[in-house]
């Protein structure tokens, strides 16, 4: 008899620290997010395409990741493609990957249960190129049925994160500061 | 006697101007690596290359990676868990890696989608892609990310 309650002793335990350590299951997480950078000059314009961004947004802390494989932009031509991944730009060899990680500031003007466009205040800290930086953007999180997506629009200055090219061709077909825009799209569980 | 030089001069100018244009324009555009036409540089199952990432991710980034992004094409074998489709409705097959932890993200392209059609949960396929990143756990993210191929195609062995 006392063995039988001490398993269901344990039993219990055991399930209540799995209840506890187990992640939440308000963190939702996307696998194919995109990323757009664009960048513009009166002699060349520059655009290229990631499919492959991984995210995780959190519904009740209201915390967002990003994870950027960084060999997945895909460029028009060869050759940007071969330079962007060069040690001279983004030396994506020795950083293959680049994060964001953030807060949503105004969690309490967002209902991730009711339909509709909400503004977002995001605020974290981003590396990439080995460089980590603070920033603030706003997003647009769109909320329909048991899909979010979540899109943002921002520049980036790329001196900021070491990304430079004072000479040659580079310094005047690469704008200072480029376009960039995201979009992850979540489904909600149940 | 010098107008012929002149002439020799001239002619040799323009040949050199329009061969270098010519270089430049090749360079300029010059197509990008046909994935689905190469030959891979490894092949293996999909457990292993998984393994290889975490066991030392820095070693295998160093294997797989290539400096200006044309890295290694590889051949996996694995067991389909979940097939989906991404922003640029590109289909995308997962193979099981090491359960519970990472698998491997394989992505086809607009001409090879056609592929997926016919497959389902469960089929044991080799898909070839290139490499883009490995499969490592994210303290962030909190979970293990997989590794990730894109320009994929289906190999019949």
């Amino acid at each position: 008899m006392k063995k039988i309650i001490l398993t269901i002793g344990i039993t219990g335990f055991l399930a209540l620290t799995a209840a506890f350590t187990t992640p939440t299951v308000s963190k939702l997480i996307s696998k194919t997010g995109h990323i757009n950078f664009y960048s513009h000059t009166t002699f060349e314009d520059i655009s290229a395409d990631n499919y492959k961004v991984v995210s995780t947004l959190d519904t009740a802390t209201g915390e967002i990741v990003y994870s950027v494989p960084m060999q997945g932009f895909e460029f028009k031509k060869a050759l940007m493609q071969r330079h962007y991944n060069s040690s001279k730009f983004l030396d994506t060899k020795k950083f293959p990957k680049s994060k964001f990680k953030g807060q949503i500031t105004n969690l309490t003007d967002l209902n991730f249960e009711s339909d509709g466009i909400y503004t977002a205040e995001v605020t974290g800290e981003m590396t990439l190129h080995g460089v980590t930086k603070s920033l603030s953007e706003t997003a647009t999180i769109t909320i329909a049925g048991n899909k979010i997506t979540i899109e943002t629009n921002m520049q980036l200055t790329l001196a900021d994160y070491n990304i430079n090219f004072k000479t040659g061709k580079p310094s005047t077909n690469i704008a200072k500061t480029i376009d960039v825009t995201t979009k992850s799209v979540y489904t909600k569980e149940g | 006697m010098k107008k012929r030089i002149i002439k020799w001069s001239i002619l040799l100018i323009v040949s050199s101007v329009v061969l270098i244009a010519g270089i430049m324009y090749y360079l300029l555009n010059q197509p990008h690596r046909n994935v689905q036409a190469t030959a891979p540089d490894y092949q293996m199952d999909a457990s292993a290359l998984v393994n290889e990432y975490l066991s030392d991710v820095a070693l295998a980034n160093d294997k797989y990676l290539q400096i200006e992004g044309n890295s290694k094409i590889i051949a996996v074998t694995g067991s389909i868990i979940a097939i989906a489709e991404d922003l640029n409705q590109q289909k995308v097959v997962y193979l099981k890696g090491i359960l519970g932890k990472a698998g491997v993200s394989c992505t086809f392209t607009a001409e090879t989608n056609i592929q997926v059609e016919n497959l389902k949960i469960g089929d044991k396929i080799t898909i070839k892609g290139v490499i883009r990143s490995g499969a490592e756990y994210d303290k962030d993210l909190e979970l293990y990310e997989d590794v990730i191929l894109e320009k994929c195609v289906i190999l019949h062995l």
